[in-house]
């Protein structure tokens, strides 16, 4: 009981939870204003930032191994989203620290700020958690889910840019439910605020421009945007250096349902089937963070030469 | 209390005092719109044109000092916590140097 305790004082707390979806809907607004709930990037642990010392680091994973995992998550989340339901202290971080020897660490940061922003921020903190780990790096293995997966992208492409450390050292890159092609419920919004906008009344206007409130963070959705000024990936490539592989649910149990067709798994459209790509049926966007299977196919891909 | 904390609620306090603001401004800016359609019909017809703007005006001053109470009210309330949470911050402080 004590230690059920513990444990749940180390996970983010419904005001976290309540700040991150804050963050999610109108994070580039608090951000603008200095307000106190806007989150600052940084990699979480208990509950709390991580500094990027090498004090804090060897205070922090006490047994360093030269394999890392970072994990981001998606829009309007936190850490806490790795969880699995019922054993919320196991994630696929901690779990690929017990099976395969990955040291993971969980970023936390302000999903409603735009897309490329974020990826520029993380690709410095990347390099910084490099530099300040205690042990030698060999692997990196990046986790993104939703948004987090081109949060990762853009990160990979800047870091690319500048030839970062960090950059040689990743060898995979997982993209859980990440919409790579544009989030449909977010194309959806932005068509409905249009029309609400071309509606010639006040009260249509007003509810328009209170959905145009979103933030930009959520408004990249639309087209995936991983850089400023691109509004499509299919321009950016992918990092030619790492493995990519993509891993997508559907809210039904036959992907050949008509609900599966349409919704995906209820946020995003699955990929086009390839060799590393792989359909998850039933699963559905947010399960997709923490389910057995899907860590077991992410332990499988890792395990794998 | 942790300085964090009282630095998210200083945050929450921000936004709903700039949410309700900017919500009484964007409605009072909606009534006016439309309290004056119906007017403007009314002061088509010219034997009572003159009477309907006056009524017009009337009812968009009343309706305006509504809004400006709300907001003058609103912003009342929000520097009263706000120097509530400059005492938790100054008695957080005392405590963290003794």
């Amino acid at each position: 009981m004590a230690n059920e305790k513990k444990n749940s004082a180390n996970l983010p707390a419904w005001g976290a939870t309540a700040a991150s979806i804050l963050n999610g809907c109108f994070g580039d607004y608090l951000n603008d204003r200095d307000n106190g709930l806007a989150i600052d990037m940084a990699f979480y642990q208990n509950n709390r930032p991580l500094a990027l010392t090498a004090e804090a680091l060897r205070a922090a994973c006490p047994a360093p191994t030269g394999k890392l995992c970072v994990l981001v998550h998606g829009l309007c989340c936190h850490e806490g989203v790795w969880g699995f339901p019922g054993a919320p202290d196991r994630s696929y971080g901690s779990a690929l620290q017990r099976d395969l020897g990955y040291t993971p660490f969980s970023l936390r940061y302000n999903t409603g700020l735009p897309i490329p922003y974020n990826g520029q921020v993380l690709d410095t903190l990347l390099e910084q958690l490099l530099a300040s780990y205690p042990a030698p790096v060999d692997d990196l293995i990046l986790i993104g889910h939703s948004m987090g997966g081109l949060v990762l992208r853009g990160a990979c492409h800047y870091g690319a840019g500048r030839n970062a450390a960090w950059v040689s050292k990743t060898s995979r890159i997982f993209y859980l439910g990440t919409p790579h092609e544009g989030a449909g419920l977010e194309r959806m919004a932005h068509l409905v605020t249009t029309v609400l906008h071309a509606v010639p009344h006040p009260v249509t206007a007003l509810v328009g421009d209170i959905a145009n409130q979103r933030s930009q963070g959520i408004k990249d959705l639309r087209h995936g945007t991983l850089l400023d000024g691109v509004d499509f990936t299919g321009s950016v490539p992918w990092l030619p250096s790492a493995r990519h592989y993509l891993i997508a649910g559907t809210v039904t149990d036959d992907p050949e349902h008509l609900a599966s067709k349409l919704f995906g798994d209820g946020m995003v459209q699955p990929p086009q089937a390839g060799e590393h790509v792989r359909l998850f049926p039933g699963v559905g966007h947010m399960q997709l963070a923490h389910d057995e299977a899907v860590y077991d196919q992410i332990k499988q891909w890792c395990a794998s030469a | 209390m942790e300085p964090k904390t009282l630095r998210q609620i200083r945050g929450a306090k921000d936004l709903v005092e700039e949410t309700i603001d900017a919500a009484a401004l964007a409605i009072n800016e909606v009534q006016r719109t439309m309290t004056r359609m119906p007017y403007a019909l009314l002061a088509r017809i010219e034997p009572i044109a003159a009477p309907v703007q006056a009524i017009e005006q009337v009812h968009l001053k009343i309706a305006d000092s509504v809004y400006f109470s709300i907001r003058v009210g609103n912003r009342l309330v929000g520097n009263v916590a706000g120097f509530m949470l400059d005492q938790l911050d100054a008695h957080a402080q005392r405590k963290g140097h003794s």
